[in-house]
Order: structure tokens, then C-alpha cells, then sequence
């Protein structure tokens, strides 16, 4: 199947249903109670995968949150078990909407004689500094780990990495991983293994 | 299950491990920006107007376009629905619509200076006189 291969009508985007739900009635708090439940869930894995993707931090948060706002105001009133998938995929299309646009502006500055070397600001120790909940040898190890994993994900293709990440990290079984991914369940199979092959190939057996 | 199965689910069993490890790195600030962005999707989902007012938000503008059209309808009707008195009467009472419709006539009859005219007239009269 094509790598664009998205938009096949089983797995296109459902219609939005603007006006189906008011979260402002005793039901509309609810099912924004839920939707909140739901968001604080995601996010962050949310944010790994759209990191993974991008690779840089600011874009990341602004795909996150476009997406959460996409589905907050239009789909807000679908069933909840559905708000997964379709979080995921409307997160995979603004990541690729970054990426392309992020494409297009690296030609036009590629032709610019002054490129800026912006977003170099120094790091802040106290935000950068990890949750202090595991022993310092363990923890190490975990974060030697977590490197070569990152390093590795980053350099698979696009889908594979979105196949891993969403089985893998998200825990989406095959089905809804197609629907994340608007893709067939037989595409999500083969772009996993591929992914399980090549991250095995570079990382061995990644034991932990 | 075949060996090469099981590994591949000890992989991914180390691999989730390792990637939840990620998650809890992910600093202070990022993680407050991102609570942020969720009470941003959250309110503007709820700023939205409810469901019975967002069939009516068009209403007024819908109401404003009927109450014109209503008007234009019964201006043009208006002439051939009066009762007329008398039949003889009936040249004269058009004529009188025709003047109230006629906007050039209604500015001067709003700019009606009557003790000018007054004036002029009694100077044509006086003219008049001293000429016979």
C-alpha cells in the first residue's frame, strides 16, 4: 500500500459533529469530565510520538494541542472509545501537515544567503530535570535505554514509527492502530514487524 | 508460539518499559504546557453556544430581511387596496400618493419657507399694481 495511502474511505476521518453536544448542560460536564480524563491520558505518549516525529520540542506541543482542540470542538460528542484513533489520527495529520511545511520552508531558506540559528536557547536545568522516583544505578540504565531507543525510532520511517509507537507505547491493538493510521489492519501488521525487525537489528534484544 | 515470537514479545515487553521510562522524563514544563493546551481544548470546547440558541444565532438577520421584504409587499399594495370616497375623487387621491411618494416633493416640503413665498408674492402683486 502506498505510504499516503490514508484517505481510503473505511478509514477516512469520521464527519464532525459540530453541535451534537453542550458542555455546558449537567450531561455536557460529564462527558467533558471524560474528555479531560482522556486527554490528561494521552498527552504525554502524545507528545513522545510527535517529538519522535518532528524532532523538535515546540512543534511538538503545538501538534499536541491543535489535535486536542480538533477533537474538543468536533468530536467531542462520538463515543469515548472512539476518541482514541481518531486523536491519533488527527495528530498524524497535523504532524505531517508540520512536516511538509517544514519541507517547503527549508527550500525557500535553503536559497537565503543568512541562515538564522534560532531556538538555541540554553536549556533550563530545574525544567530539564527527571522525576526522581527510581534508584540512580537502575534509572542509568533505563535512561542509557531510553537513548538508543529514541535514537533508534528516530531514525525508522515515518509509518513504522507510528506502528511501533501506537502498539507499542499507546497499547492500540491492530485495529485501531489502522484507524490511528488510516490504513488497513494488514498495512499496520507489516509496518510494525518491519519496525520490531529493524529496531531488534540495532538494538538487540533491548533488555532492560 | 515459535522462539522468534517470544522474543520479539520480550522486545516489545523491554521496549514499553524503556518507552514508559521516556514519558517520566518528560520535564516540568512540558508537562505544564501541555496541561495547559488540555484546559484550552476543554474551554473552547465549552465556549461554544448550546445547541437549541445555535439554530438562532441567524435570527435576527433572518427577521430584520422578512420585516423588509413585509414592508416592500405592502407599499406596493398599499395604493390598490385604498378605499376610494367617490369615484370622481379617485384622480385627485392618486395624484396625492404619487406627490407623498415623490421624494423631490416631500424635500420641499420639508424645506418649506412660508414668509419667504409670503414676501415674494406680495412683491409680485405690488408689482402688479404699480405696472396697471
Amino acid at each position: 500500500m502506498s505510504e499516503f495511502a490514508t484517505l481510503a474511505s473505511p478509514y477516512s476521518m469520521p464527519a464532525a459533529l459540530h453541535g451534537d453536544v453542550d458542555l455546558t448542560d449537567p450531561e455536557g460536564k460529564t462527558r467533558s469530565r471524560a474528555l479531560n480524563q482522556f486527554l490528561a491520558g494521552v498527552e504525554l505518549k502524545a507528545f513522545k510520538m510527535a517529538q519522535a516525529a518532528l524532532r523538535n520540542e515546540d512543534d511538538a506541543l503545538d501538534a499536541v494541542q491543535d489535535a486536542m482542540l480538533q477533537l474538543a470542538r468536533a468530536y467531542a460528542s462520538r463515543p469515548a472509545e472512539e476518541w482514541k484513533p481518531l486523536f491519533y489520527r488527527i495528530l498524524e495529520n497535523r504532524i505531517r501537515d508540520m512536516q511538509r511545511r517544514r519541507t517547503v520552508r527549508g527550500r525557500v531558506f535553503a536559497w537565503l544567503p543568512f541562515r538564522g540559528e534560532d531556538d538555541q536557547d540554553e536549556p533550563d536545568p530545574i525544567s530539564q530535570a527527571p522525576s526522581p522516583e527510581l534508584q540512580p544505578v537502575r534509572r542509568l540504565e533505563l535512561d542509557e535505554a531510553v537513548g538508543a531507543l529514541e535514537k533508534a525510532l528516530g531514525a525508522l520511517p515515518r509509518r513504522q514509527q507510528q506502528a511501533f509507537l501506537l502498539r507499542t507505547l499507546e497499547g492500540l491493538d491492530v485495529a485501531e492502530t489502522a484507524a490511528a493510521m488510516g490504513c488497513s489492519e494488514g498495512s499496520v501488521k507489516t509496518h510494525y514487524f518491519r519496525a520490531v525487525q529493524a529496531l531488534r537489528a540495532q538494538l538487540g534484544d533491548l533488555y532492560v | 508460539m515459535s522462539p522468534v515470537n517470544e522474543t520479539a514479545t520480550e522486545f516489545e515487553r523491554n521496549a514499553r518499559v524503556v518507552l514508559e521510562r521516556s514519558l517520566s522524563r518528560i520535564d516540568a514544563r512540558t508537562r505544564s504546557r501541555l496541561n495547559q493546551a488540555r484546559q484550552a481544548a476543554l474551554e473552547a470546547a465549552s465556549r461554544r453556544h448550546p445547541r437549541w440558541l445555535r439554530g438562532t444565532t441567524l435570527m435576527p438577520a433572518g427577521a430584520v430581511a422578512a420585516a423588509l421584504l413585509l414592508a416592500v409587499v405592502l407599499w406596493h399594495r398599499e395604493p390598490a387596496g385604498v378605499e376610494m370616497p367617490l369615484p370622481e375623487a379617485q384622480g385627485s387621491s392618486m395624484e396625492d400618493i404619487d406627490l407623498l411618494a415623490d421624494s423631490e416633493a416631500l424635500d420641499l416640503l420639508e424645506g418649506w419657507d412660508g414668509p419667504f413665498y409670503e414676501w415674494a408674492a406680495s412683491q409680485t402683486d405690488a408689482i402688479g399694481e404699480s405696472n396697471g
